[in-house]
């Protein structure tokens, strides 16, 4: 399964300056073998209040991000919460602008992450070096976890194995159709949505595409975006009444107000008569 | 409810009544000349020159359930109050001041709730806001970080991400100062700060916007005035006696409510004048008085010489 769909992207064609060189650097399917100082890893100071709730250990599953619709701006918060999150490179492309001195190369890379339990991030980014890339759309891979609902074909036996029922998702002129199939059927689909669809840890399910599906950008994307719908329809699981629950920058606003050590610690000014 | 002008001469108005005599004397209830359908259940009327007229028993009680959701958070510091307008920045500084919000006066920098690599990065966890009209960018900074939003908004205020819209007048110095002075004041009811049968001793002016060329004419006679009342103060204080001091006193804090809004201080002699210009010293000028006559008599010399 460690398809190194970068070696393609690096032989394409030999334009101009520089391209050899970054075309052998680092290639993804490898979490922390960074070349840069270990160091900057391991010390995370969080910024967000998120960051700081997660780090400190207060919030352990994903889902109650999920929940309450938090924004999550740091990716080590991602890293924390769901471990077994693995990585690959779907492709790398060079894309080119025209200025008056040649053109401007630059590298696009898509990368997939996911744990193969129902969470997957998708993370594209272009950058000028290639290893540069990849480490850029790793981090937005992350920060883009989706969670996937998976469903049963027929008889509820067992963990759920597919899509709950069929879903469509639509980029540009790709569309991705995925139909429930029965246990055993394996992932029908092409290799792109293929590789998608193992990280999202979905085992059976039939596939059906449309348009232009050379265009891995738009074909990953759409996957990824029916995916996201899973969770997004409606079924009568969902009738009964929500039980509404705390926030968790209300439920540990205590915490939160404790002031982290970069602060500067300002003495009172608001002179509180409250 | 909300009218009762006529009935409430005879018997003792009640807290509510108060505050709306208060807010029409503020024109808080007038409006502009187009109306926003989100906000037409708010208006009571259109006058024959074009403008709505705001239905004040509305604003009171918005203004209400606005102080409740301030209460209901638990850590004050993560409120976010903020003004671009002039207008409103004293009256959001003095709002953050009593209560122990945080106030933004002025520019807001775009990516303050989003980007998390600015400095000013900050998360909060509500936000009020005096125009949504000008105040447009931190409205749409909240809707993408999860924050509810509390806004005075004009009869033509966009309502769009706007949770609580208190339905006000948001373009006058008075009413903007009147609006968070009458917030400031609920929201310490309800914390339990203020006993709510009581006055509150700060008053209205002081979250009234001044001009600065006000505020210099303001200071300039403030310090005439006891200068050379100063030297019968020294006098007074000791003939009069702490009785007389009392009464005096207990005359200024009432008096504002009424008419005088933010007009010359000249009208009461000696250092009443003071009191009313209020401005450079404002927290202590206002409550030392009303707390402890007899130390206000120590307290006027020094600071009455230190004037110049």
């Amino acid at each position: 399964m460690a398809e190194r769909g970068g070696e393609r992207g690096g032989e394409r064609g030999g334009f101009g300056r520089g391209f050899g060189r970054g075309g052998r650097g680092d290639r993804g399917g490898r979490r922390g073998g960074r070349r840069g100082p270990r160091q900057e890893e391991e010390k995370w100071v969080p910024v967000t209040k998120l960051g700081r709730l997660v780090k400190e250990g207060r919030i352990n599953k994903i889902e109650e991000i999920y929940l309450h619709s938090l924004p999550v701006k740091e990716h080590q918060i991602v890293e924390t919460i769901v471990p077994g999150l693995k990585d690959e490179v779907m492709k790398i492309t060079p894309v080119q602008k025209q200025t008056r001195a040649g053109q401007r190369t630059r590298f696009k890379a898509f990368v997939v992450v996911g744990d193969g339990d129902g969470h997957v991030g998708l993370g594209v980014k272009c950058a000028k070096e290639v290893a540069t890339a990849i480490r850029g759309a790793i981090i937005l891979a992350k920060l883009s976890v989706v969670p996937v609902r998976r469903g049963y074909w027929g008889n509820k036996i067992g963990p759920p194995h597919t899509v709950p029922c069929k879903v469509t998702g639509k980029c540009g002129s790709v569309t991705v159709r995925m139909v429930p199939a029965p246990r055993g059927s394996g992932i029908v689909a092409a290799r792109v949505p293929k590789k998608v669809l193992q990280f999202a840890g979905i085992e059976d399910v039939f596939t059906s595409s449309r348009g232009s599906t050379k265009t891995l950008g738009n074909f990953v994307k759409a996957t990824f975006d029916c995916l996201m719908k899973t969770y997004g329809f409606l079924t009568p699981e969902f009738w009964t009444q929500t039980n509404f629950s705390m926030t968790p920058f209300q439920q540990f606003t205590d915490l939160l107000g404790k002031p982290t050590k970069g602060l500067v610690l300002e003495a009172p000014t608001e002179t509180v008569e409250a | 409810m909300a009218a009762a002008a006529g009935g409430g001469a005879v018997r003792a108005l009640s807290q509510k009544e108060q505050d709306i005599q208060m807010m029409l004397a503020a024109d808080v209830h007038l409006g502009t000349k187009n109306c926003d359908f989100q906000m037409e259940r708010y208006v009571f009327k259109r006058r024959t020159d074009g403008i709505y007229i705001i239905n004040l028993g509305k604003t009171w009680e918005k203004l209400q359930l606005a102080a409740r959701v301030i209460v209901a958070i638990e850590n004050p510091q993560d409120i976010i109050v903020q003004s671009a307008r002039p207008y409103g920045q004293r009256a959001v500084l003095k709002f953050a001041q009593y209560t122990g919000a945080h106030a933004i006066a002025g520019r807001h920098t775009p990516g303050t709730f989003t980007n998390q690599l600015q400095t000013s990065f900050s998360e909060p966890r509500l936000l009020i806001l005096t125009d949504p009209r000008t105040d447009h960018q931190p409205i749409k900074e909240s809707a993408l970080g999860n924050i509810p939003t509390i806004a005075f908004c004009d009869t033509d205020s966009p309502m769009r991400y706007v949770d609580i819209g208190i339905p006000a007048n948001n373009k006058g110095r008075n009413s903007i100062g009147c609006l968070f002075w009458l917030l400031a004041r609920m929201v310490l009811q309800m914390r339990g700060t203020i006993l709510p049968g009581h006055k509150w001793e700060v008053m209205v002016d002081l979250f009234f916007y001044r001009d600065p060329e006000e505020a210099k004419e303001q200071e300039e006679e403030a310090a005439a005035a006891p200068d050379f009342a100063a030297i019968t103060d020294y006098q007074g204080a000791e003939q009069w006696g702490a009785e007389q001091w009392t009464s005096d006193v207990a005359v200024p804090p009432v008096a504002p409510t009424g008419a005088d809004w933010g007009a010359a201080p000249a009208p009461v002699p000696t250092g009443d004048g003071w009191d009313q210009a209020g401005a450079p010293v404002p927290a202590d000028g206002v409550v030392p008085p009303v707390a402890a006559p007899t130390g206000w008599d120590q307290a006027a010399q020094p600071t009455a010489q230190g004037w110049e």
